[in-house]
């Protein structure tokens, strides 16, 4: 009966005086349904977490939400340091570089296209508009064979900048920035500043940029979550495994370690199952991280707030 | 614009920078420089090989999957850049490596001695096309029959001699509790397709293949397992599968199985594998499917080291491939748990492992009748030959389908792949 | 005049600024398309004469026929999943204002973080009955060995679990903030006329969320359609090549870096890219998602 009153609702008198019981009930289980779904997403990571506090025996053996020591955190992190004197931190140091470069490169390039896009007289507006909208909406990974032979007729494979100008092209940054200046800011403001006399660039750097921290936050968010777990693009274009970026690491020790392919030999090899789940922690972390500081963010804004509505 | 200007220079600063990083300088002192891609079993050689050659040779190594070798090397070619100076892979690798339209193999007849190559004996045959050698053995990995010394006196069997005793022996077992084996992966190609000489990749012409699973030599095989699996006595599941190592391997449950020379080490007694107790597990011949030579073993792994034909030091790279090969130190070594192809490595070899208190038996013996009676009938081809079991016939076991089924669904797969790689097929 | 020449002056500038962004676009998105497009109908190692044979060659693959129904199988699954999960879960979300708000939003994306290869290392702890978490739950459901789960019918079940909580959150989010946008007004009006949360909900926000749902589809679509990482990882673990060329993808892969057919790897790339932009094109201009931005439909 009270499933009846949520579910078929009516305006009479009589029904209206159930909806009590019903919208108790009904909130009960709205709760119940968003908890269920928070505690799935979330015992993955604390398994994630708990995982290389324990030896690779005590991982198949014990309860999957038991605690290990702390010690057992540094040797695991020792393990991981072992494989090919400590390449690891070459790993992350790339990742943290490789980032970086995709997050500067792109959200410059992105702002300075939308706002040419939203404020100059630039040629082909519509055409070069509707391009853009076409590679947001493609994939990276779908060019990803022919950008590799694009990438060795040019000599950059194997080569880091190979990998932060593909990843740099960031067309959804460029159409989050066109919708930002031609709707948040009132082109009043571009008019006005115009008319004293500025140039295109004066207005730019004096009105637009300043008037930009937030259209900033979301490029970077963006560009900063799509770079750091980069894996496919990376995994082609880079050869050598000084080169990798974590992402890319991670999935080397992954297939060619014994954590999970016995084959690959567990008396010659420190890396195990804790080992693997200890690096996919520091993969996972900084984005979390990124992720949890920037979701202020993302409540009133990317598709609501950017796309006019 | 001063600002602009400033952010655009500091980005292609970075770039610029980051090339520099990455461009491997040629050593400035004139040693040669080499690196080796190797798979993790074989890094402690690689290691020792870094340490040995300090001073007169920079050696790299890079470790890599195995299953990789080939798409690596691939990309390398296409890139006309990268490639590696010597690589550990399968023989199948180094078919593919040595035709001309991939070109990365070195033709190793000159580069290494003669002496070497009568060391090998017939150990280095996979390596030989047309009178030229591309690549070093670097294990024999023929099937033996590994059982259980306590089981089979507890039940009270005897060491099957042929595949029918095998089979009947196996039947024995049934509502025992114990397993005559995991089958469910590539083993069951190794343990009974192969050696039963069932033609799969049998090179009848140079650029022809023979897969023909209606074979009597193929039929004759699902003919004599499927009743033992049905009767639950081997298991479909994988031997490294963690329900089967769990429930099975780890609690000393399996009586016997097929299983290549390097599964005692590598599979059977370790730790976090099988864990099957010291004093337990003796090497038997293989059982033979018929008579007269009609006893040939299937082989499980034994890898390859292909030289690269861009090498910038041929000899250095060919003289490590050597060494990773032949040296005592890899014959001696604890982590080699693989039968050396090499004969005097190998003579090193049996020294220590027919004296491993371990074993029940001397293992030696077993391995050492097989390893010269590896089927030659499939041979190392260029289409992915091995890495379609996981897609097909391995999974058709997993899922339960009968060997029959099983068989058919690889083979036409791979008589689909073969012309992909420039091979005309024959199927009868 | 003088507004001639500083609409000249804009121009010189608007060019300039679009510049570094359009050089990174011919770059690394036209100018792959062309390779794609060269290379496609080059000679290929099964046909040198190249040409559009390529294409039928690639088709007549046996790999092929497996991958795309895989693939298809997986889109079928994963997109409606995707859909009405962020759907149901964002209207839940909205209706529950208040301090337990903002901490459910985090517990959710917090799956996102975890792609790529910390995808299939969890999933394979998850699933493995002797290891899993959820182990009384898949023993319920008769599921006592990995293989039962981690065999060709699962798979595409598998790679939608791990899609599906890589992509949910982050989209649950987003979706969330698109409801929140809705104006007081509407609701209240609703709300007024004697409607109930349920009604609120279905009536009226799913109807105004409708086009960024579609946008999210689309996307979802596009990404589904290319999956990879996921099927290629695990090939190369405990279950080995279980899922080799288990994608179109992968195919391509493999055609162009195993099988040493790169003609018919761009040709496949080409035939995916051609199905991706017709989702972009109708996304575009069949939908009112960018209406007002200058390129939609009028």
């Amino acid at each position: 009966m009270t499933t009846e009153s949520i579910v078929l609702p009516g305006r009479g008198e009589g029904i209206v005086r159930t909806r009590g019981l019903g919208a108790v009930t009904g909130r009960v289980v709205v709760w119940i349904v968003l908890a269920v779904f928070g505690i799935l997403s979330i015992i993955p990571m604390i398994w994630l977490i708990l995982a290389p506090s324990k030896t690779g025996q005590q991982l198949n053996d014990n309860p999957p939400f038991s605690f290990g020591s702390f010690e057992q955190y540094g040797a695991t992190w020792n393990n991981l340091l072992s494989q090919n004197d400590g390449i690891i931190l070459k790993w992350m140091a790339n990742s943290v570089t490789y980032t970086a470069s995709i997050v500067v490169i792109s959200c410059v390039t992105a702002v300075l296209a939308g706002y040419a896009l939203a404020a100059t007289t630039l040629p082909f507006k519509r055409v070069l508009l509707i391009i853009t909208l076409i590679a947001m909406i493609i994939p990276p990974v779908a060019l990803v064979v022919p950008l590799f032979v694009e990438i060795s007729a040019i000599g950059l494979y194997d080569n880091p900048v190979s990998v932060i100008l593909t990843s740099s092209f960031y067309p959804f940054g460029v159409f989050l920035a066109y919708i930002y200046f031609s709707t948040s800011i009132p082109t009043e403001l571009y008019e006005a500043a115009k008319v004293d006399g500025a140039g295109e660039f004066t207005t730019f750097f004096r009105i637009a940029l300043p008037l930009s921290k937030g259209l900033f936050g979301m490029l970077a968010f963006f560009s900063f979550s799509a770079a750091w777990v980069n894996y496919f693009l990376p995994y082609v274009l880079l050869q050598s495994q000084e080169n990798f970026n974590l992402s890319v690491g991670l999935g080397f020790l992954f297939t060619s370690s014994p954590a999970l392919n016995p084959l690959n030999g567990a008396q010659q090899s420190l890396i195990g199952r804790p080992e693997i789940a200890l690096a996919s922690l520091f993969l996972a972390i900084p984005i979390l991280i990124v992720f949890i500081a920037s979701s202020r963010l993302l409540v009133r804004g990317v598709l609501a707030g950017a796309v006019k509505s | 614009m001063k600002r602009l200007a400033v952010a655009l220079v500091a980005v292609v600063a970075v770039g610029v920078a980051l090339t520099g990083c990455s461009s491997g300088a040629p050593s400035s002192s004139g040693k040669p420089s080499i690196l080796i891609w190797a798979d993790t079993p074989r890094i402690p050689q690689a290691t020792e090989y870094q340490k040995e050659m300090k001073g007169k040779v920079d050696v790299k190594i890079e470790t890599i999957a195995q299953a990789d070798a080939q798409t690596k090397i691939s990309l390398a070619n296409r890139a006309k850049k990268g490639w590696p100076d010597i690589i550990f892979g399968a023989p199948a690798d180094t078919a593919q490596f040595k035709d001309p339209s991939n070109g990365y193999a070195a033709d190793l007849t000159k580069l290494v001695s003669k002496k070497i190559f009568d060391g090998f004996g017939e150990g280095n045959s996979d390596c030989l096309y047309d009178g030229k050698y591309y690549c070093l053995k670097n294990d024999l990995a023929n099937t033996v029959l590994w059982y259980n010394t306590k089981i089979f006196a507890q039940l009270g069997l005897t060491v099957p001699t042929t595949m029918q005793e095998f089979a009947d022996t196996a039947m024995k077992l049934k509502g025992t509790g114990f397993s005559a084996g995991a089958y469910g992966d590539q083993l069951y190609y190794a343990a009974f397709l192969q050696s039963s000489e069932c033609p799969l990749a049998d090179l009848t012409a140079a650029n022809t293949v023979r897969i023909a699973p209606g074979d009597s030599k193929c039929t004759r095989v699902a003919k004599t397992i499927q009743p033992l699996l049905d009767a639950g006595v081997i298991d479909k599941r994988s031997p490294f599968d963690a329900g089967f190592i769990k429930d099975v391997a780890a609690q000393d449950k399996v009586a016997m199985t097929i299983g290549p020379s390097w599964w005692g080490d590598f599979v059977i007694r370790p730790q976090a594998s099988w864990n099957v107790p010291a004093g337990e597990i003796a090497a038997a011949n293989m059982p033979a499917w018929g008579t007269g030579k009609d006893n040939k073993s299937g082989a499980y792994g034994g890898g390859v080291f292909t030289v690269s034909s861009h090498s910038k030091f041929p000899q250095a790279a060919a003289d490590a491939a050597v060494w990773m090969t032949t040296s005592n130190w890899m014959a001696t070594a604890a982590t080699t748990p693989t039968f050396p192809a090499y004969g005097p490595a190998n003579k090193l070899w049996e020294a220590r492992i027919s004296k491993d208190a371990y074993y029940a038996n001397n293992v030696y013996t077993a391995m050492a009748a097989g390893a010269n009676n590896i089927s030659q009938v499939d041979r190392p081809v260029r289409f992915p030959f091995n890495a379609q079991f996981g897609a097909t016939l391995s999974a058709d076991i997993n899922n339960g389908k009968s060997l029959s089924v099983a068989l058919d669904d690889y083979a036409k797969s791979i008589q689909g792949l073969a012309p992909q790689s420039g091979y005309k097929v024959v199927t009868k | 005049m003088a507004r001639s020449r500083s609409s000249r002056r804009s121009l010189l500038a608007g060019s300039i600024m679009f510049a570094p962004y359009l050089i990174l676009l011919l770059l690394f998105g036209i100018w792959p398309i062309i390779q794609a497009t060269i290379t496609s109908i080059g000679p290929s190692i099964v046909n040198p004469a190249g040409g559009l044979q390529n294409f039928a060659d690639v088709v007549a693959d046996v790999r092929f026929l497996p991958a795309l129904m895989n693939v298809v199988v997986f889109l079928l699954l994963y997109v409606p999943i995707m859909i009405i999960v962020v759907s149901v879960m964002s209207l839940l979300l909205d209706t529950v204002q208040g301090r337990w708000n903002l901490p459910l939003r985090l517990t959710y994306i917090v799956p996102a973080s975890m792609t790529g290869a910390t995808a299939v290392l969890i999933w394979y702890f998850m699933l493995e009955p002797s290891l899993s978490p959820y182990q009384s739950a898949l023993h319920a459901l008769g599921i006592t060995q990995g293989n039962q789960i981690w065999r060709q019918g699962g798979l595409a079940w598998i790679f939608v679990a791990m899609a599906f909580f890589v992509g949910a959150g982050n989209w649950i989010v987003v979706q969330y903030g698109s409801l929140q946008s809705i104006s007081e007004d509407v609701l209240e009006a609703a709300r007024i006329d004697g409607a109930n949360a349920w009604q609120i909900g279905w009536r009226i926000k799913l109807p105004l969320i409708r086009k960024y749902l579609v946008y999210m589809g689309i996307l979802v679509f596009a990404a589904g359609l290319q999956v990879f990482v996921e099927p290629q990882l695990i090939s190369g673990s405990v279950y080995t090549g279980i899922a080799k060329d288990w994608s179109l993808n992968q195919l391509s892969y493999d055609l162009a870096f195993q099988s040493n057919n790169l003609a018919g790897s761009a040709a496949l790339s080409l035939m995916l890219l051609v199905v991706c932009i017709i989702a972009a094109i109708v996304v575009i201009f069949r939908t009112d998602f960018f209406e007002g931005t200058g390129v939609g439909k009028k």
